[in-house]
């Protein structure tokens, strides 16, 4: 039992443009878009956010402007048009993010009916000691920097300037912190 | 659930991660960037994880409680480097070196870690049999001493020492309080200041120590000083014992609890602040806090509850508002201050 809608999905690909067609294709179309590309969707926003919890809301958002695109509009890329509104969605998002802290929870628009966030598997990482530890194993420029940066909030060029470095070479010394910190983490929790 | 356990991703695609990530945060990421990312996320399967991973450690550091952090600033940002000489036998240097290796190459780097046999600064005191000239101040009450040899001592409030001078030594007993010392240089005739466990040399210099009880801290403000430890110098087979030497910028802190010196950057400003009213702590015990702040307050100030004491401060108390900085104590420290016509007592807040 086939019905017309399904016969479409078959053939729909990742990143196909996405001309003027029936409303339902296009629906179809964009579903699958954030089928595959959700997890990089929500890592993306989460990067530019600093929160999970954030970046899921935002990618709702991302969901509804690509289902709401004007109909006479052609797009070539869909997959890059999706990233471009994640990005300006999340410097409004930024801007709003102290109004939103504060505002009281809407159940109506808290929960979406698309698109599924797949449940992650969380690697909850709460042990400030093991943190801690592994940030005293690293040299003392590089825990500075990480300090500075990470834990003082300052931006790349003040700690670059503080520090006597390029700005290039502060963001060596804090993704190596990062990555040391994590991998610290991750032998921790293996038994 | 029949998701496979996946890798956890090694420190190499961490890192890998963590660049991206940085990247993408900046301010204007260009679209060529996303998509290479994007490339890079779907070139392993390990990638998008190791990414979740980094967002993740960013994120627990960015909703890090403000006491966390405090700490993790207090504990990472390394003032200090916690362990320069042994001045007690039971320290064991190799624990201490063991959990502090950054540390202690940091040292070397910044210290010139002089040893020389400390029988000499003994010998100097037993020499010297004069008498002395003690001096005294009273509570509140700075005073300005100038010797003989053109060398000056600032005197800080209930402070007292006691110099003595021939024609091969001036030696300064640090009895008790905070001094501020210029020292006219004469190689001839070192300028040695004693202070309870530390004896601190002159090498053409301006340095102030704060003695609290056994507890010292001396700062260098200009030139540099030899600090060995006092009076322990006396194995009889000669044994060399370590001193080091601190500059300019650098200030010692003897606690005697570890029996451990520990060397940190100090502004000069700030080590002798007290001269300008104004009492300057960096994480120091509140007991010992109070004590200083004892020596210019018109009341004691006690505290009833040694828990108290053990906590720490780091901030400025205005001489001349000493006052209003018990009355704001309460709003940092789990205290209630009682203020008694004689005294100022302070005690544990209860909980509510």
């Amino acid at each position: 039992m086939l019905n017309p809608e399904s016969m479409d999905n078959r053939h729909v690909s990742d990143d196909v443009p996405i001309d003027a067609q029936a409303p339902t294709d296009r629906a179809a179309r964009v579903a699958k878009l954030f089928d595959e590309h959700n997890r990089s969707l929500v890592a993306f926003l989460q990067c530019r956010l600093n929160s999970r919890a954030d970046a899921q809301e935002v990618a709702q958002e991302v969901y509804v402007r690509m289902l709401s695109l004007d109909e006479n509009v052609r797009v070539d890329s869909p997959k890059a048009l999706m990233f471009r509104i994640a990005s300006n969605l999340a410097v409004d998002g930024i801007r709003k993010h102290a109004v939103r802290n504060n505002a009281p929870v809407d159940p109506d628009t808290d929960d979406w009916h698309r698109p599924p966030i797949p449940e992650r598997h969380t690697d909850a990482i709460q042990q400030w000691g093991v943190i801690e530890e592994a940030l005293r194993e690293l040299p003392p420029k590089t825990r500075r920097a990480f300090v500075m940066h990470m834990i003082e909030g300052r931006e790349f060029g003040t700690v670059a300037q503080v520090m006597n470095l390029s700005e290039r070479m502060v963001r060596y010394h804090v993704s190596n912190a990062l990555a040391h910190c994590r991998a610290r983490c991750n032998r921790a929790e293996t038994p | 659930m029949m998701a496979a356990i996946s890798m956890q991703p090694d420190e190499l695609v961490l890192r890998e991660a963590a660049t991206w990530w940085l990247r993408l945060r900046e301010t204007h990421v260009p679209e060529e960037s996303v998509g290479q990312w994007l490339t890079w996320m779907d070139s392993d399967e390990c990638h998008p994880r190791a990414f979740d991973q980094i967002g993740e450690l960013t994120e627990q550091f960015a909703t890090a409680d403000e006491a966390t952090r405090m700490r993790l600033i207090a504990v990472l940002a390394a003032p200090a480097a916690p362990f320069v000489a042994p001045v007690a036998p039971k320290v064991e240097p190799r624990a201490r070196r063991a959990r502090w290796p950054v540390y202690v190459a940091a040292i070397a780097a910044s210290l010139v870690v002089a040893v020389f046999a400390g029988r000499l600064l003994d010998r100097q005191a037993r020499d010297n049999v004069s008498a002395g000239q003690r001096y005294a101040s009273s509570v509140g009450q700075n005073e300005d001493i100038s010797l003989p040899d053109g060398s000056s001592i600032a005197l800080g409030g209930a402070s007292a020492l006691t110099t003595r001078y021939d024609n091969g030594h001036r030696l300064i007993e640090l009895d008790t309080g905070e001094a501020f010392f210029h020292v006219a240089h004469d190689e001839k005739r070192p300028f040695v200041v004693t202070a309870g466990p530390l004896a601190i040399r002159d090498l053409g210099t301006a340095f102030n120590v704060r003695r609290t009880d056994q507890r010292v801290i001396v700062a260098v403000t200009e030139g540099r000083v030899r600090i060995a430890p006092a009076g322990r110098s006396t194995t009889n087979d000669g044994t060399v014992q370590s001193a080091l030497e601190a500059v300019a910028g650098q200030q010692v802190s003897y606690d005697p609890v570890t029996a451990a010196m520990t060397v940190s950057n100090v502004e000069p400003e700030h080590a002798v602040a007290w001269r300008s009213n104004r009492l300057e702590f960096d994480n120091e015990l509140v007991s010992v806090v109070v004590a200083n702040i004892n020596r210019y307050s018109r009341r004691p100030v006690q505290i009833a509850d040694a828990r108290l004491g053990a906590m720490t401060f780091t901030g400025t108390v205005k001489i001349d508002s000493i006052d209003s900085w018990l009355d704001a104590l309460p709003q940092v420290f789990p205290v209630r201050v009682s203020s008694f016509a004689d005294r100022i007592v302070l005690s544990r807040a209860e909980r509510k």
